[in-house]
């Protein structure tokens, strides 16, 4: 979700309405009363003629540790399950380039898509899941934190834009200064 | 699977529609009201609590620890939402600020005004930024001190960013994320910073910031306000030290002369006056908590859909805590070919929950206007009678809120200790049941309260009607009519929300 937010902003801002199939959901994490199983993350979206959901466990998997998403996906109308391939790419979370992978195509299995992952470096990443029902092509991003990752960004604009202001306005208050203690030298001297 | 707070039971449901009918009735049949003048009590005399205003007015000091235990708490919340977990119920950042700050804000106006504003940490680091210092008259050297442009001199940009608000902790999920929680908490500070270095004095607070606004127009109905101990005094003053500041004080940073002040909306609480005025003649006073919004404010067009606008989204934040609202939302973007979060559609959605009243309300001033033979301006009647809704936005809105306080903020303790949940798991099914169950004051104490605040909204709006309505036409009695039937209908929709299963924040 690190730049999510912003990005989120950013597009709601320029776009007038949202008909492409690239979703983000909101997270929710769960842990299961009656199993030892790990917290996992959760998203449960809309995406055209499909609900879907998109289980992540574990939820804050750590780098080197294997990792598994789960894809449901049913019909809106009749509440059956797509049948057909989901592929699963990986990308770095980033505003601009990134590397991307191809993790896997998977066939549905027991009513789940299921793919497992195994990530080496902390970092942002999204994890999508691509699938095409009736001609029309369905993007499914989710969002995936691997280990600890620098919260410092925020900050570092907000001191940024800060610091920038403050030494713009005093730079011309004292311009201003300058300007007005010459223009009254140079009223003494007329008079 | 999704857990709900139970509603206001059915006999409070009964009680207070019975009530809101028997008021009504009366407010059509009875005789017209007389102006009152109220002067206040001042608190620095009374026993006890005067003794704790004459130890905050004599120096700033009090203030000043004040801000700065608030601006370290604020640190740590920024701290939390950046590096700890994501998990919301396990994060200081989306506890404090919205199950406790965002709810509990609207309940502390109720008791102690707008003396949040005075503490609050955004205009708290903003101030030592540009003023660099911590207390006392800055040099101006570190602002430009631009006028702020007559068009943004209103209302507006507050109206408009507490829509951006609202859009945010509903739509887009804020409040569920700890991240974007630190990250809008950050924006508010470098807008307040940007702001105070580019305007003269706190142009921030005075127009644009969409909290402080709200804790403005609520502290309308608060019983506490700053005002003249002696009124004489301030009308034989000539320096006027609380407009202009003096050598040590910085001046009102909204523009308030104490003389003549008579509404708390643009009163930041922030003492300056007090410190300032060489009579000592200014302190803080017990007063009526009607008479401001029956009498005293004066209407403004800007004024007037700011808090429409307050009515309509505190309803709507209680639309969108119903279970219905995600499958009337869903079904929605089903049709409109909406995807992801369906944000489309919640924008729409919330569009329409906020026009929907506001038309309403246009409609029935409209046949007021009509009934009494447009004997003043519909531009005026808009303005003057968009009182009415603030005490049915206050009550509904500290009603609701009294449901997260009460409910949802337990573990405070753990969180402070552990601020970015280290190790922390999410709340099991168990966990909340149990947090659902050990509720901070019983729930029939809740409902009370709940109950008595709807009845005192309904009342107080009712007041308001009279005496603003007969302010504006002195003839005729017909006009009560549509504005009553307003304050029915918008109650009665929010007697309905609070008697539903309400989803739990988080």
């Amino acid at each position: 979700m690190r730049s999510k937010f912003l990005i989120m902003l950013l597009m709601c801002l320029t776009t007038v309405s949202a008909f492409a199939h690239h979703v983000l959901g909101r997270p929710a994490y769960s842990l299961s009363d009656d199993s030892n199983t790990p917290p996992s993350m959760q998203v449960e979206t809309q995406i055209g003629d499909f609900f879907v959901t998109y289980m992540a466990f574990p939820a804050f998997p750590q780098p080197g540790q294997q990792g598994r998403v789960n894809l449901y996906a049913t019909h809106r109308e009749d509440g059956k399950p797509f049948d057909g391939q989901v592929t699963f790419v990986i990308k770095d979370d980033k505003w601009f380039g990134g590397h991307k992978e191809t993790l896997g195509t998977q066939k549905i299995d027991d009513g789940v898509y299921r793919q497992g992952f195994l990530i080496d470096k902390a970092g942002e990443y999204i994890i999508s899941a691509r699938f095409i029902s009736g001609g029309e092509p369905y993007t499914i991003d989710f969002p995936l934190k691997i280990g600890q990752v620098s919260g410092i960004g925020p900050i570092g604009i907000a001191l940024i834009v800060i610091i920038f202001v403050l030494v713009m306005v005093n730079v011309i208050q004292r311009k201003r200064l300058l300007r007005g203690k010459i223009q009254a030298a140079h009223k003494d001297s007329a008079a | 699977m999704i857990m709900t707070h139970p509603g206001l039971p059915v006999y409070w449901q009964v009680l207070i529609g019975v009530f809101m009918l028997l008021v009504s009735a009366w407010a059509i049949f009875a005789k017209a009201p007389e102006k009152t003048s109220h002067v206040g009590w001042p608190l620095e005399r009374m026993p006890l609590v005067g003794l704790l205003i004459r130890f905050l007015n004599a120096s700033p000091w009090p203030l000043l620890f004040a801000k700065i235990i608030m601006v370290a708490i604020f640190i740590t919340v920024i701290y939390s939402g950046l590096q700890g977990t994501p998990i919301p119920e396990r994060n200081l950042a989306t506890v404090l600020t919205w199950n406790l700050w965002w709810a509990g804000l609207v309940v502390a106006i109720f008791f102690l005004g707008s003396a949040w504003c005075a503490i609050c940490p955004w205009d708290a680091l903003a101030t030592w930024l540009v003023r660099m210092r911590l207390w006392g008259r800055g040099k101006l050297n570190n602002s430009l001190n631009i006028k702020v442009p007559k068009w943004l001199r209103n209302v507006w940009p507050a109206l408009l960013m507490f829509m951006v608000l609202t859009w945010f902790e509903l739509g887009v999920g804020v409040t569920l994320d700890p991240y974007a929680t630190a990250v809008l908490s950050l924006l508010m500070v470098v807008m307040a910073t940007v702001s105070l270095a580019l305007f003269e004095d706190k142009a921030f607070c005075h127009y644009f910031c969409p909290v402080g606004r709200t804790v403005g127009y609520y502290s309308q109905l608060a019983p506490v306000a700053l005002r003249p101990l002696d009124p004489n005094i301030c009308a034989a003053c000539t320096t006027l030290e609380c407009y202009h500041g003096s050598e040590t004080v910085e001046p009102c940073p909204t523009h308030l002369v104490m003389g003549t002040l008579k509404e708390n909306t643009f009163c930041t609480s922030c003492g300056n006056c007090v410190q300032s005025c060489p009579d000592q003649n200014v302190s803080w006073h017990l007063r009526p908590q009607s008479v401001e919004v029956k009498q005293d404010a004066r209407p403004n067009w800007d004024d007037a859909w700011f808090m429409l606008g307050l009515l309509t989204l505190t309803s709507f934040h209680g639309i969108t805590m119903l279970p219905f609202w995600y499958d009337g939302i869903s079904q929605f973007g089903g049709w409109i070919g909406d995807s992801g979060q369906l944000l489309l559609s919640f924008s729409l959605g919330m569009l329409f929950v906020m026009l929907a009243p506001i038309a309403l309300y246009a409609a029935l001033v409209y046949l007021a206007q009509r009934w009494t033979g447009n004997t003043v301006r519909y531009r005026q009647a808009f303005s003057v009678l968009a009182f009415a809704s603030l005490p049915l936005a206050f009550s509904y809105h500290i009603a609701h809120n009294l449901n997260h306080l009460v409910r949802e903020s337990h573990d405070l303790w753990l969180l402070f200790t552990n601020p970015s949940g280290e190790g922390m798991l999410p709340l099991s099914m168990m966990e909340k049941h149990e947090r659902h169950l050990q509720m901070i004051i019983s729930q029939d104490t809740l409902f009370l309260l709940q109950g008595g605040l709807m009845l005192f909204g309904f009342w107080l709006a009712i007041q308001v009607i009279r005496y603003r309505a007969f302010a504006l036409y002195s003839e005729t009695k017909l006009w009560v009519l549509p504005i009553v039937l307003f304050a029915i209908l918008i109650h009665g929709f929010d007697l309905w929300l609070m008697a539903q299963p309400m989803t739990m924040r988080m």
